[in-house]
């Protein structure tokens, strides 16, 4: 009778700090938030050709990042079938839909990766002036940040067997991640519209 | 009580007078101008004091007179442990402030209109005598386009007329252009142009200083204004133009090494254009080498 | 090869041996650690000291460490003070006094940045983790490991501001670093790199600190206590903190992207190639300005609790102080351009800024009518903490006028960058800021350590403090105003010489007011047992953490609390008094859910430190160990599942009735 009352007052605790730590966990995005409403700032103010001879919209290349956009929007639509198969507890399942979530995003990420030595190879490197090093940091810590994503969801993958019985923290760690890679398509949608659609207008 | 505020007023800018004469250091700032502008702020700076002092002092002397008479071993039958709310105390320290920023804000939008650094000097109306500024590495270069001559850490400006003042900074960290007797400082930049109006009221020779830490030189890179009279002027430019000492590309080379302490001089001729060509260095400049580096340091190790 | 792949840009030229100053001063360093080292093996408690301490994910013990490293930094930070001081009291006209520029530059450089980075915010989580989480009646804060990581990686970035005054040098630039004097081409030398790096890694501990107190605030309130209930304090620090978290990350950016110009040449603030470092300078005072409110808004809190506590009076205008701290801390967002007057911008936008900047002054003067209406018809004792409450009234009024003054852009055109702006803001962080720490680690330290400080070493460390603080800066007032720049080693006006020799008088004041608050810890420590707080309320206080035993226990309440209105503990207490008799506290104890300590903090931090020191010297292999071994240490941690414990109800029904016994 005690130790019911005990494992239920655990258990009743751990959905109370679940609800914190989510929060803090909003918190850390919101954070993220400023971090790249600056980096846009910084892109705006110095998003301009000047006097030099090439620029920015001289390197655009709307059908790669229409491909990027693609794999990064599906791979949030495979993330969100993986926390579904673990809300149904189906371990295998979403182990599964982790891995084509990594691959997805790993498309995006070597896509981006390309296009950047591409740019470079031509001339527009990051160091020619400050249009180009605006854009590499701005497009670059975006891709930057799907990088740790997807060493997150490697782990996630490779935690799935050995946190198999305490599926609550599974599921509290899918939500920060889902969180996290939700966030990362919501700014891709502000990076392509300012710097590549704006860029390219 | 505009005359209270106005004692107030003298009273302080008296003490401070007194304090700094006694001393002798009665010589370089806003406390003895010799400019519009700067006759303009001290102005604004003691009625922004007095306009302060109204909540200041009230709140000193409370500080010290309520602690002193609730003091615990003072027992008084005043004690109130629950009293925490007032609207009528509320609504004083929250209405008189307002009011005290209210006026200070108007005050504040007319006067920084009226004493923009880029607005000739109120009630001047003549053409403004045009000079260029480049900050270097620890000296300031003043190019007098109309006339044609330069100097190095130096100035001469005549007396009565506002003179017009841009400004750039080459092969120099940010800097910044003051003489504080005559009128507002402002920041020198590379690849940029500020601009600066003052005019001097009346003669003599005035500090002009750096007011941006940029480096090692930053302590010594003071320079001295003559403010003479117009007939004065003429013959100085005259003398400057006979001298047969142009300001060559060369020498203007030598000049972008950072140097301390460099004597004032003169030069009889001026680049054309050599102000705007600094400029363009700058905004047309790519790549990752500085457009001043000539694959060296900036300060050459000894 | 290899070695430039190990060592970078590092060698032995880097330790300056010809500098007898530096040597001696590093010697110093080298000689306290090795001391500390020594004894905590001669005494044999390394095991306690790593799990109890280094390893503790406990608020009080985190809170504890902060305070010992903030005060450590004040030391080094005023050994700045020293130098600048006696420099400048003798570089009159011919004579140049004995730091060179280059010596000097970086002397006021890092005095600035140690007493804002490692002092004052130190100080100002130590008092957060030593109050908040006793205050709102929760056992701890809502993230306890992340507690531990945010101090050790404010450890380590102070530890890296320490390591480049004997290898390397320091930046030379000022406290903010302004491009393009902090760009490649004009700090060719490691010391802007070793003030990014240490700022980044500290920067990142106070961000994570800032979540944490947001969620703790928001979320692990006990029971009764809705937000206009909390202590005025607990507001201040959420306000603060909802501060940091906007801030700090506009600080991360703008220092990554400093770096990113010096470490790959990018154009983002330099002077030419299309950089603009007007554009550094609005990001770091978006920042910087917040910044100072961070600093200055917990103050205003400890002045609350202070007042009332010592006033014995419930403090006036609680609404009102409320709404106050959030009419600041929105406008603290929207005046960063003050600091930048003379930049060029038009006269539009100067006057917005400047008038913004006016508008702080009204609830600021609210609050400050509120404290003197507190303590109107109450009974003021007046010990300690309430003595640097009155000095910062009249310290801070005058340091706020000057403020309000420099806000009139045509005023500032005259005195920007001079010693009046330099006395005007030590001004408000000596009396408004420090002053405020000082009240509240005196008020709370009975709470952490158990025992009271000394108040008569107390009042004459406060005797000297304030003395020293107005004979070291209204000279500079009086000679700011005739146009003496702030950052100079020399001038050559002798004229100005008496100023700064009274300036010297009065930072050799503080020096003695310093000492005798080592003294006073000195005293406190050997009498402690007279000094013994055996009630937990030594104050007669009103907020819950005096509700407890001092020390707290490790679990604080035994029971949580519930707490119905403002003051609860206070009006609990005049209730039991009114009864006549004091209730028994409930005996029915339960077995308390508690975290359990964790390495993974410190280990994270010092793996932080090695990557911070490699990317200062651009060695390769150590920073890419330093970078996995952050990232495996934290990955690490997570596959970790045995991460709390149980404090059984019997061992706290014996911690509890020890403490009542005690008070009886």
């Amino acid at each position: 009778m005690h130790s019911v009352a005990t494992v239920d007052h655990h258990h009743e605790h751990h959905h109370d700090t679940d609800a914190t730590d989510v929060f803090g966990f909003w918190l850390y995005i919101m954070t993220d938030c400023i971090l790249f409403g600056t980096l846009f700032a910084a892109f705006l103010v110095l998003n301009y050709q000047g006097m030099t001879p090439i620029g920015l919209k001289n390197y655009i290349d709307l059908q790669d990042v229409l491909l990027e956009t693609f794999f990064l929007l599906a791979s949030n639509f495979t993330f969100c079938l993986a926390f579904l198969s673990l809300h149904k507890k189906k371990l295998f399942n979403t182990g599964v839909w982790l891995a084509i979530t990594f691959l997805l995003g790993a498309s995006f990420v070597v896509l981006e990766i390309r296009e950047f030595i591409h740019i470079a190879n031509e001339g527009f490197r990051w160091d020619f002036n400050g249009q180009a090093s605006s854009f590499f940091t701005l497009v670059g810590t975006h891709g930057f940040h799907v990088s740790c994503g997807l060493l997150w969801i490697l782990i996630t993958i490779i935690q799935l067997p050995f946190l198999k019985s305490s599926t609550n923290i599974l599921e509290r760690r899918m939500t920060y991640l889902g969180l996290f890679w939700n966030f990362l398509d919501i700014v891709w949608i502000f990076v392509f519209t300012v710097v590549y659609l704006m860029g390219a207008l | 009580m505009t005359r209270f505020f106005v004692f107030l007023k003298w009273t302080a800018l008296l003490a401070v007078i007194a304090s700094l004469t006694a001393c002798g250091a009665y010589s370089n700032g806003m406390l003895n101008p010799k400019g519009f502008i700067t006759f303009e702020e001290r102005k604004l700076f003691f009625d922004t004091l007095a306009l302060m002092l109204i909540v200041v002092i009230p709140v000193i002397i409370m500080s010290l007179t309520f602690v002193y008479h609730y003091r615990a071993s003072h027992r008084t039958d005043q004690y109130k442990p629950n009293w925490s709310h007032s609207y009528f105390l509320e609504s004083l320290w929250w209405g008189i402030p307002f009011v005290i920023i209210l006026v200070l804000g108007i005050l504040t939008l007319k006067k920084t209109h009226e004493l923009d650094p880029y607005r000739p000097v109120i009630g001047h109306h003549e053409k403004p005598l045009m000079i260029q500024v480049i900050a270097l590495p620890w000296k300031w270069l003043f190019i007098y386009p109309e006339q044609n001559i330069a100097t190095v850490n130096y100035l001469e400006v005549p007396v009565g007329q506002q003179i017009e003042f841009w400004i750039t900074a080459d092969n120099a960290p940010m800097s910044a252009f003051f003489i504080p007797q005559l009128g507002s400082q402002i920041y020198a930049m590379s690849g940029m142009r500020t601009r600066l109006f003052l005019s001097a009221d009346q003669t003599g020779d005035f500090l002009g200083m750096n007011t941006l830490f940029n480096g090692d030189g930053f302590a010594e890179m003071q320079f001295v204004t003559h403010v003479v009279t117009p007939e004065q002027m003429t013959q100085w430019v005259n003398n400057v133009k006979k001298s047969h000492d142009p300001l060559t590309d060369a020498i203007y080379t030598t000049l972008l090494t950072p140097t301390i302490n460099d004597k004032s001089r003169s030069f009889s001729e001026a680049p054309t254009h050599l102000f705007y060509n600094v400029i363009n260095t700058y905004q047309s400049s790519t790549g990752r080498y500085h457009p001043r580096s000539n694959g060296e340091k900036w300060i050459k190790e000894s | 090869m290899l070695t430039n792949l190990i060592f970078g840009n590092l060698t032995l030229e880097a330790i300056p041996f010809h500098n007898p100053i530096i040597m001696g001063a590093g010697l110093f360093m080298v000689l306290i650690a090795v001391g500390i080292v020594g004894l905590i093996t001669y005494y044999r408690k390394w095991t306690y000291i790593l799990n109890d301490w280094v390893f503790s994910v406990d608020h009080k013990k985190i809170g504890i460490m902060y305070l010992i490293l903030a005060f450590v930094m004040l030391l080094r930070g005023f050994s700045d003070v020293v130098l600048m001081r006696s420099q400048q009291a003798i570089a009159a006209g011919a004579h140049h006094g004995y730091l060179p520029p280059e010596h000097f530059d970086q002397v006021f450089t890092a005095h600035g940045v140690i007493m804002i980075f490692f002092v004052a915010m130190p100080m100002m989580f130590a008092l957060l983790n030593m109050a908040v989480p006793l205050q709102i009646g929760a056992r701890d804060v809502a993230y306890p490991y992340l507690n531990s990581l945010s101090f050790w990686l404010t450890f380590v970035g102070a530890m890296l501001c320490n390591i480049s005054l004997v290898v390397g040098d320091f930046a030379a630039t000022g406290w903010l670093a302004y491009p393009p004097l902090s760009e490649i081409y004009y700090s060719p030398t490691a010391g802007v790199d070793y003030y990014i790096w240490s700022l980044q890694i500290a920067g990142f501990g106070t961000l994570f600190g800032g979540i944490n107190f947001i969620a703790t605030i928001l979320k692990m309130r006990c029971p009764g206590m809705t937000l206009m209930k909390m202590p005025i304090f607990v507001w201040s620090v959420l306000c603060t903190m909802i501060l940091v978290a906007l801030a700090f990350p506009v600080l991360t950016v703008t220092l990554a992207l400093l770096e990113l110009d010096r470490f790959f040449g990018m154009h983002f603030f330099t002077d030419f190639a299309g950089g603009n470092s007007m554009l550094y300078i609005n990001l770091i005072w978006v920042w910087g300005h917040p910044e100072v409110y961070i600093l200055i808004l917990p103050a205003f809190g400890i002045f609350s609790e202070v007042v009332a506590t010592f006033s014995q009076k419930k403090l006036f205008g609680y609404t009102t102080m409320v709404w106050a701290i959030a009419i600041i801390t929105l406008l603290s967002f929207i005046v960063w351009l003050h600091h930048f007057f003379t930049m060029g911008t038009g006269a539009n936008v100067n006057a917005f800024f400047g008038i913004m900047t006016m508008l702080i002054a009204i609830p600021t003067g609210v609050k400050i009518f509120n404290w003197l209406f507190t303590m109107y018809r109450g009974q003021i004792i007046l010990a300690t903490p309430l003595l640097w409450v009155i000095a910062f009234f009249t310290t801070f009024a005058i340091g706020g006028m000057t403020g309000v003054m420099m806000a009139v852009p045509p005023v500032d055109f005259q005195v920007h960058n001079s010693l009046f702006l330099v006395a005007h803001f030590h001004n408000v962080i000596i009396g408004g800021v420090l002053f405020g720490f000082f009240a509240g680690i005196i008020y709370w330290f009975p709470k952490a350590f158990g025992f009271m400080l000394d108040e008569k070493w107390g009042k004459r460390s406060f005797v000297f403090w304030v003395v020293g603080f107005y004979l070291a800066f209204m000279p500079l007032y009086i000679i700011g105003l005739d146009g003496f720049m702030r950052r100079t080693y020399h001038y050559n006006n002798v004229a100005y010489q008496p100023y700064l020799l009274v300036a010297a008088l009065g930072a050799f004041c503080v020096m003695i007011g310093i000492l005798c608050m080592i003294i006073q810890l000195y005293v406190s420590i050997k009498n402690r047992e007279a000094l013994r707080d055996r009630t937990g309320d030594p104050w007669n206080g009103r907020t819950l953490e005096w509700s407890v035993a001092s020390p707290a226990p490790l679990y604080n309440f035994a029971v949580i609390p519930t707490a119905n209105e403002i003051d609860s503990f206070w009006y609990d207490k005049q209730r039991h008094l009114a009864e006549g008799h004091v209730h028994p506290k409930d005996l029915h104890f339960h077995p308390i859910h508690m975290p359990k300590n964790t390495p993974a903090g410190f280990v994270i931090a010092i793996f932080a430190g090695i990557a911070g020191f490699a990317l200062v010297w651009h060695m390769l292999i150590p920073g890419i160990i330093g970078i996995v071994g952050m990232v495996a240490a934290w990955v690490g941690k997570t596959f970790s599942t045995d991460t709390d414990y149980y404090i059984d109800a019997e061992t706290v029904k014996e911690t509890e009735l020890a403490h009542m016994k005690q008070m009886i």
